[in-house]
């Protein structure tokens, strides 16, 4: 049995990074003082993975961890656990029993949402290229990836964009061929205005993945 | 803006953002208004580096069991978030709250070594606190405890209280009275006044002292009416069984230097290395229960997760039912694949075979501390280990499989010579020989000797307390004597680093009052985080020297008289002056004083009521 969590990640901890986010639920399961499954071998760590990593500096109220338990368990009281072993700034927001068959979170997300709010004067010229840049068929980008640079078009990987009164909503591809980052999306808007990209506060608001008829579905009800 | 997010957006800017982010498990977080009175225990060195020390946690715990106190972190701020606070204008702030530091009613500062005493002055400075206390109408009273207390002249002119031995207790004492001066709404010296009375708590202002035409130290007497004592005792807390540990830990998000659960199994050690300044301050030897300890480390792994327990102590192979103990520890955490780890580690203390067990998985390199490379040199600091020991604790690893040894020396000791320094080589050669007298087929491939040689710091409180320093040229002599020595040993890599650190820690080890004005100026020079060696800046420390007039010999490398008095000589750390001075004249002529434990040496600690009751 695996339970699934959806957690937040409030502004305070917005600099752990993801491997010390992992070290931390290493611990933290530890305390559950739940029937936690442990790898074998030398080492042996608890068995769990994430949905998606996030960056430094975002916040997120839908993060996914995933944990595997060696006995069955209620899920009222694996969500008390795992609250009890969490600090208040990572909140406990959803708690799903799932059977091993499951697939992996990880193998199931598709794309997120984000808020994604801008600072300075040339927020608002940025926001004003969004029709703009939705009109056009083809937004050629450079993405930075770990093994250098890569021609892409961004714009099939931005499936919804829309302003608000101080920045965007975006809904953004992220698989692991097509994905782009709030922050290349900002950089191409600024390009487009002719200004720098301005400062911003980004902010993960779903997960999703493909339901039964390809639909986007938050990714705690797949 | 609020301050905690003026903070926000510098994090964004620095390194390491999470050392200023709080915000962890098991952090105390409580409402300011309810509580009489906040309390910074302020670690003037990184967040990792403060978050590893034993004594902030147990105060840390002590202080917040109490629902009229609340205490929180504050670390220094590393040299790019300092610039950054600078600019902005943004004042030294507590963890838990972000509360600036000045609005505090008290402010605590561990001393753990001497090289973070810029480090003070750089943190009252960022965070608007005058830095003299005469200056101070207002903020926290400045209160300093930990090892370099015993001799915490240099730093008179900027503290209010010294807190001389065991926090536990007389921490909390400090904010009795606290409460109690501030309900009086007397003036702010009122305080420091009362908190004389506090066991262990030494209050520098309170005292003048009087020099000789020679600049030696005449006399450091109680201001007359003060009612300051003239000779202040550490506080002691008897049975470690009674006091104060916490039961739970703050788990920190990065990693820390020691990011584990720490077991005190006991304080003190009945050794007596002449060298070794802990071995006498934190006299007498007061063990925990093994009870006791169980129940510890169940509450801490439950309420931390951590998977590792290390049983701290200064000798803890000297723990007197050590196989029962950790037999007792791996039955139990076993199951829960919590490792039980010894941290120091002695030749003549063979680890027991069931912590052998537990530590199958990990061979990680053997540490060894003979501290000097001749009998004769181990005899004049009583290091009471033989190359037999040595050798046969060696041997036993390498059978094991252990490959790699780590070996600790100083240079620099007491009556040593050019002889001394090249059996630190020979030693070398015969752990080179060990490992190849085991078989083949039984020994683990890649033999690798660390030998660590570091500069030998003459500390007060210790026999060696009259000691010189050796001077720079000599030590850099020695040090190339055994460099080259070493380089025809194969496998052996030798680490060292040049005299200036130690050159400064012996100028302040055993400083005076006027030291604090080079400090002042070392401080304004730009000096800061000086045991980090990529911000020490030993020519702005000469230059602060020289430009307040200070010989920095006199308190390095000067041999004292017996018969002269000690800037700290009003400060009772438990052993006294003449045991202290009898080890001296025994060190000198290379003879060993068995371990206490084996009978009485009279140090003079069983002057303290309660100390070393059935021994």
């Amino acid at each position: 049995m695996r339970a699934l969590i959806r957690f937040g990640k409030q502004p305070r901890l917005r600099f752990i990074s993801h491997l010390d986010l992992q070290r931390f639920f290493q611990r933290a399961v530890n305390r559950t003082g739940l029937p936690i499954a442990y790898t074998q071998g030398f080492n042996p760590h608890p068995v769990m993975s994430f949905g998606s990593a996030l960056a430094l500096g975002w916040t997120s109220e839908y993060e996914i961890i995933d944990i595997k338990l060696s006995a069955p368990m209620g899920r009222k009281r694996t969500e008390e656990a795992i609250r009890a072993a969490l600090p208040a700034d990572l909140p406990v927001l959803e708690v799903r029993m799932i059977d091993d068959r499951h697939a992996a979170p990880m193998a199931l997300v598709a794309m997120a949402d984000y808020r994604v709010q801008l600072a300075g004067e040339s927020a608002i010229v940025v926001v004003d290229q969004i029709p703009a840049f939705l009109a056009m068929e083809h937004v050629p980008a450079t993405k930075k990836t770990k093994s250098g640079e890569k021609e892409i078009d961004a714009r099939p990987l931005v499936i919804d964009l829309k302003p608000t009164s101080d920045g965007f909503e975006a809904r953004l591809m992220l698989t692991e061929r097509d994905s782009i980052k709030p922050e290349l999306l900002i950089a191409l808007l600024a390009d487009m205005a002719g200004v720098e990209a301005p400062q911003a506060r980004i902010h993960r608001l779903m997960l999703l993945g493909k339901g039964p008829d390809g639909e986007p579905a938050p990714l705690m009800t797949l | 803006m609020s301050l905690s997010d003026r903070i926000e957006n510098l994090l964004m800017s620095v390194q390491k953002p999470v050392r200023y982010m709080g915000g962890e498990f098991n952090a105390v977080m409580k409402d300011a208004d309810a509580v009489d009175v906040r309390y910074a225990f302020l670690f003037p060195d990184t967040y990792e580096v403060g978050m590893s020390h034993l004594g902030m946690k147990i105060l840390y715990h002590a202080i917040n069991k109490r629902e009229d106190a609340w205490c929180e972190r504050v670390f220094s701020p590393w040299v790019d978030m300092a610039e950054l606070m600078r600019r902005d204008g943004i004042p030294l702030f507590s963890l838990e709250s972000r509360t600036p530091v000045r609005e505090f009613d008290l402010l605590g500062i561990t001393l753990q070594y001497e090289m973070s005493f810029t480090n003070i002055l750089e943190a009252l400075d960022l965070a608007g606190i005058p830095l003299r206390r005469e200056d101070r109408r207002e903020g926290p009273f400045v209160i300093c405890g930990g090892p370099c207390a015993f001799n915490p002249e240099p730093l008179a002119p900027f503290v209010d209280l010294i807190a001389l031995g065991d926090g536990e207790e007389e921490t909390l004492q400090t904010i009795d009275v606290y409460k109690w001066w501030k309900a009086s709404g007397r003036p702010r010296e009122d305080y420091l006044k009362m908190a004389a009375q506090i066991p262990g708590i030494y209050v520098p202002s309170l005292y003048d002292v009087q020099y000789n035409p020679d600049g030696t130290v005449r006399g450091v007497t109680p201001k007359p009416g003060s009612g300051a004592p003239e000779v202040v005792r550490k506080a002691m807390v008897n049975s470690l069984d009674d006091a104060v540990y916490p039961d739970k830990l703050i788990v920190p998000y990065g990693e820390i230097i020691h990011n584990r659960i720490m077991l005190e199994i006991f304080r003190g050690c009945t050794r007596g290395c002449r060298f070794c300044q802990a071995g006498m301050i934190y006299r007498p030897v007061r063990e925990r229960s093994i009870n006791n300890l169980m129940s510890m480390a169940e509450d801490l792994v439950s309420a931390t997760g951590y998977d590792e327990i290390s049983l701290m102590s200064l000798s803890s192979g000297d723990y007197s039912c050590l196989p029962e103990l950790a037999h007792q520890m791996v039955e139990k955490f076993a199951a829960r694949r919590v490792k039980i780890s010894l941290p120091s580690q002695r030749i003549d203390t063979v680890l027991t075979d069931t912590l052998k067990e537990t530590q199958k998985v990990r061979k990680t390199a053997l540490t060894l501390a003979p501290e000097a490379g001749t009998q004769r040199l181990r005899d004049v600091i009583n290091k009471g280990v033989t190359e037999e020991d040595l050798m046969r604790s060696v041997t036993d690893a390498f059978e094991q499989g252990w490959s790699a040894v780590k070996l600790y020396f100083m240079l620099g000791l007491p009556t040593e010579t050019d002889e001394d320094a090249l059996g630190i080589a020979d030693l070398a050669e015969k752990v080179r020989r060990c490992y190849f007298s085991v078989p083949k087929e039984r020994r683990a491939p890649g033999l690798r000797i660390t030998v660590s040689a570091s500069v030998f710091v003459p500390k007060n409180d210790t026999p060696f307390q009259w000691s010189g320093q050796l001077d720079y040229e000599t030590v850099v002599h020695r040090q190339q004597l055994l460099r080259q020595a070493l380089s025809r040993v194969k496998g052996v890599d030798f680490k060292y680093h040049a005299p200036d650190v130690s050159f400064i820690e012996a100028v302040f080890a055993r400083g005076d009052r006027r030291l604090a004005e080079a400090l002042e100026r070392a401080w304004r020079l730009g000096c800061r985080f000086d045991g980090w060696s990529d911000q020490f800046r030993y020519d702005l420390w000469l230059r602060a020297f020289e430009e307040t007039g200070i010989d920095p010999g006199f308190y390095a490398t000067r041999e004292r008289d017996t018969d002269e008095i000690f800037p700290w000589d009003h400060l009772d750390c438990g052993v006294t002056k003449a045991y202290l001075l009898r080890e001296w004249e025994r060190a000198r002529r290379a003879e060993c004083t068995p371990d206490c434990r084996k009978g009485c040496t009279g140090c003079g600690v069983k002057r303290y009521p309660g100390a070393c009751e059935g021994r």
